[in-house]
């Protein structure tokens, strides 16, 4: 190398993500989010939850599958997700159509009749 | 206890089967679909156009990583006037009309068959077996706006939009059921119509197939201007400075 070479500021080390790692996790981080959407919304319709009772019921009930997560991957997250947040917010609505329906479900059978 | 009162015999002989139809008919046409579909014959050809294409993409966006002789050589084998390979092939222009390919015609009546017949027999069917119910009452106030899409089949005035009618209770299911679909049947399966009804607005352009002839014309412009630029130039320096740091 010639003397004039201008030595670069050192960068931080790029981060590499493997994408079929991180779908996968996306599908499986899906599979129990759809799970318990559907088990909650049993759990709401069973106990006879109505109205805005029932929609705070699955705020909690996402925010402890989140916190399930966490504990789960335990203080080495970023192995497996790019931000914890994402892990909250992805397919909330999604799973709210189901936890829904699952509600609706089980509200009729136990209680409209 | 709800202001209105049902016939028991509606949770057993309306409200059930219904969800039970409805989620069994999305496993049955999941696997009709898996036996209809035909494996899609790929020529040769085809795999090796897009295998260049794919070469040469990965030399334009990588080729800074090789000596500026190794990238002047495989640029050459592309590009090159008498010999290089998008020079050499010759592709016929693609534009045939798919309505003309019998097995694209094919292969849109298979859908047709898996997708859009069974929704309306079976919507037809449920609409005809189980109209006129109410048969169960959304845990949640609803405002007026959603009378017509919960009542359908019902039209009561006065009735509490928050009651949901046999007919709009399987849309709900059909809508509904799909996240479970793709934790029964695993991901990308053939029961979920809705996802249908979406590539078959947006199917057409994509199922197009590409014109090979433009493309290897783009790829070879795109490679003849593409300057190379060494980025390993430094490379024995920052590795020094990296170790006695």
């Amino acid at each position: 190398m010639s003397a004039v070479t201008k030595f670069k500021e050192n960068k931080p080390e790029p981060v590499a993500y493997s994408e079929a790692a991180l779908r996968n996790n996306a599908v499986v981080v899906e599979y129990c989010r759809t799970s318990m959407a559907a088990l909650s919304g049993s759990t709401a319709g069973v106990l006879g939850l109505t109205g805005l009772n029932g929609f705070a019921f699955y705020v909690f009930a996402v925010v402890m599958l989140w916190i399930m997560f966490l504990v789960k991957v335990g203080p080495h997250w970023s192995k497996y997700f790019i931000t914890r947040q994402s892990v909250l917010t992805n397919g909330f609505f999604g799973a709210l159509f189901t936890y829904v329906l699952f509600w609706t479900f089980i509200y009729g059978m136990v209680h409209v009749y | 206890m709800p202001e209105l009162l049902l016939d028991p015999n509606i949770r057993f002989w309306v409200f059930l089967p219904i969800v039970i139809i409805t989620f069994l008919v999305g496993i049955v046409r999941h696997y009709v679909s898996l036996i209809l579909s035909s494996q899609k014959k790929i020529e040769l050809i085809q795999v090796q156009d897009s295998q260049v294409m794919i070469r040469a993409r990965l030399l334009r966006e990588n080729g800074k990583y090789l000596p500026r002789q190794s990238f002047a050589m495989r640029r050459h084998w592309f590009n090159n006037e008498e010999t290089g390979y998008f020079k050499v092939q010759k592709r016929a222009a693609a534009s045939q009309n798919p309505m003309t390919d019998p097995g694209m015609m094919t292969d849109m009546l298979k859908g047709n068959l898996t997708n859009v017949l069974p929704m309306i027999v079976i919507g037809g069917w449920i609409n005809w077996m189980f109209s006129g119910f109410l048969t169960t009452k959304v845990p949640f106030p609803l405002t007026l706006r959603f009378k017509p899409m919960l009542q359908r089949g019902v039209e009561l005035a006065y009735l509490d939009a928050s009651w949901v009618s046999s007919a709009s209770w399987y849309f709900l299911n059909v809508f509904g059921l799909r996240t479970i679909y793709a934790l029964v049947l695993g991901e990308n399966n053939a029961a979920d119509q809705s996802k249908i009804m979406q590539e078959q607005m947006s199917g057409a352009a994509m199922a197009m197939p590409p014109d090979p002839k433009a493309a290897f014309k783009a790829e070879w412009e795109a490679l003849e201007i593409t300057e190379h630029k060494w980025a390993l130039a430094n490379v024995e320096a920052d590795l020094l400075q990296s170790n006695t740091e």
